[in-house]
């Protein structure tokens, strides 16, 4: 008797485990989204006040996100700082490659990522700061879209996998 | 001024500081150039659909893949990547921390080696806001020639008050003035040879950033120990900023043409403080024609006048004048003194 209620348990744990998994990733990509448009605006500022360049602005905005998306612009940096001929767009590319799996985006997310490295360094001043500007504008639309997944999804996969889980206990018994 | 020189090793400086700012392509066949002709390069020109081309003393070379050929039509065509790529490495994926140089046209690198642009000019007001879609640079390597002041040192210093004396620096354009500039800089502020021990704060007000070759504010040519540099900075400010502030006993400045820059001199002569500073031109009445310098002339507010041509070579120095009753204190043609 303990031993199939230890087995029910385990069971209904995993799938718990699982759904829960899944709306974790939906959380995670509000939260990189959130971060990535923080990065942004820190970017903004090293632009307009500084007129920082950009590896030494990416390191400084590296240095104060989290992971994964400060490990992405420290790479960044760090491939334009010993570059052999990179351009900005490939340093970006091999860094968002390197960061791939860490990061939780959707496609439009990474489509807006992958649109960033044709803007980096681009243009005069103005120039540079409207272009963050629309990407900014884009990550808004996208976060927001996210969200609604997130609180669609959220619950929804926790209780999916719960009783998901007694199901398949109830179908065991 | 010949054989006082000692140039620093250009083929090295191209390959370790303008060949990483260089796209691939056109970096791979720079770099792989003999040593003989790397020494003597002065200038790089990427010119967009154009052959790739470089200019050294007296000629200049198209190169190909495989390194210089004979005519235009085998040379290496570079192209609007190869532009775009050496752009962004340039200014270090940074172009818009260089607006100021991109409205003047030029930027300064790591080593004080100067890139020039030409492109589609933005215009507001009037005035250049930017360049953009640009179509040709041109890298000019930077060269120290250290010695070249030493001989002009001797007819510009007061050895009984130990002074400089307020001195202009005349001659046609690549005729050596900012390399004399230097030097001088060099000389005075390090206090060596002829001055004895006891060098002098010298202020340079480096507008062109040709001087000192400043790269994000340091410079990068050997300028003296005791010497401070306002790089990009106006001359008629910096002069004044360098009065206030940073007490210098020599201000060295080069191409004087506007009338605050007049005023910003004689200011800095009431002051106390010796002016080295330059100016194009090549002979004396020419100059004294022109409205800002003939006015400072007139007052006889310099005390040397130092003329420089390329006769025999960049830098050739072809006389020296006491300013007030227009002496002359050396020329070449009489072999002297």
């Amino acid at each position: 008797m303990y031993l199939k209620l230890l087995g029910a348990f385990l069971i209904v744990s995993a799938a718990y485990t699982y759904g829960y998994s899944i709306s974790l990733k939906y959380r995670k990509r509000v939260l990189q989204l959130e971060e990535l448009l923080l990065g942004l605006e820190m970017f903004l500022a090293e632009v307009n006040y500084g007129l920082t360049p950009l590896p030494q602005a990416f390191r400084h905005i590296g240095r104060r996100l989290k992971d994964p998306l400060g490990r992405l612009f420290s790479d960044a940096a760090a491939l334009m700082l010993k570059s052999r001929g990179l351009s900005a767009r490939e340093c970006w590319k091999k860094a968002l490659k390197k960061n791939y799996d860490a990061l939780e985006l959707s496609r439009e997310g990474m489509e807006i990522m992958d649109r960033l490295g044709f803007v980096w360094g681009k243009g005069d001043k103005s120039g540079q700061l409207n272009q963050i500007v629309v990407i900014q504008e884009l990550l808004r639309q996208a976060l927001r879209e996210a969200q609604n997944e997130y609180r669609r999804n959220d619950k929804m996969w926790k209780y999916l996998g719960l009783l998901g889980g007694l199901t398949m206990v109830i179908f065991l018994l | 001024m010949e054989g006082e020189l000692s140039v620093t090793d250009t083929g090295n400086n191209i390959r370790k500081q303008i060949c990483p700012l260089l796209a691939p392509r056109v970096r791979f066949i720079v770099e792989n150039l003999p040593d003989e002709l790397l020494v003597k390069t002065e200038e790089i020109r990427l010119r967009h659909s154009r052959p790739l081309i470089i200019i050294w003393a007296g000629g200049e070379s198209y190169l190909g893949s495989d390194g210089p050929v004979a005519t235009p039509w085998e040379a290496y065509k570079v192209d609007g990547e190869d532009l775009e790529k050496t752009l962004e490495l340039l200014s270090g994926y940074s172009l818009y921390a260089y607006e100021e140089e991109l409205r003047q046209g030029y930027l300064t690198v790591p080593g004080g080696h100067r890139v020039g642009l030409a492109g589609r000019a933005v215009v507001e007001g009037g005035r250049i806001k930017v360049l953009r879609d640009i179509s040709s640079l041109n890298f000019r390597v930077a060269r120290e020639v250290k010695g070249v002041g030493e001989k002009v040192l001797a007819f510009i210093l007061d050895r009984r008050m130990g002074r400089i004396l307020h001195t202009l620096v005349i001659s046609p354009p690549q005729g050596g003035k900012t390399t004399l500039l230097r030097d001088l800089a060099r000389l005075i502020s390090e206090g060596a040879g002829i001055l004895g021990q006891s060098g002098k704060k010298v202020g340079i007000v480096d507008e062109r950033s040709e001087i000192a070759g400043c790269y994000q504010g340091v410079p990068q040519l050997d300028v003296g120990i005791r010497t401070d540099v306002l790089d990009a900075c106006p001359k008629a400010e910096g002069i004044m900023l360098m009065l206030r502030s940073l007490s210098p006993q020599v201000i060295i400045t080069d191409e004087i043409g506007r009338g605050e820059d007049a005023r910003a001199i004689e200011e800095a002569i009431h002051a106390g403080v010796s002016v080295i500073a330059s100016a194009h031109g090549s002979s004396l009445e020419e100059l004294c024609q022109r409205p800002i310098m003939g006015g400072l002339l007139q007052k006889n507010y310099f005390e040397r006048l130092i003329f420089l041509s390329n006769s025999r070579g960049p830098g050739t120095l072809e006389m020296i004048i006491e300013g007030e009753r227009g002496l002359p204190l050396y020329s070449a043609r009489h072999g002297g003194e």
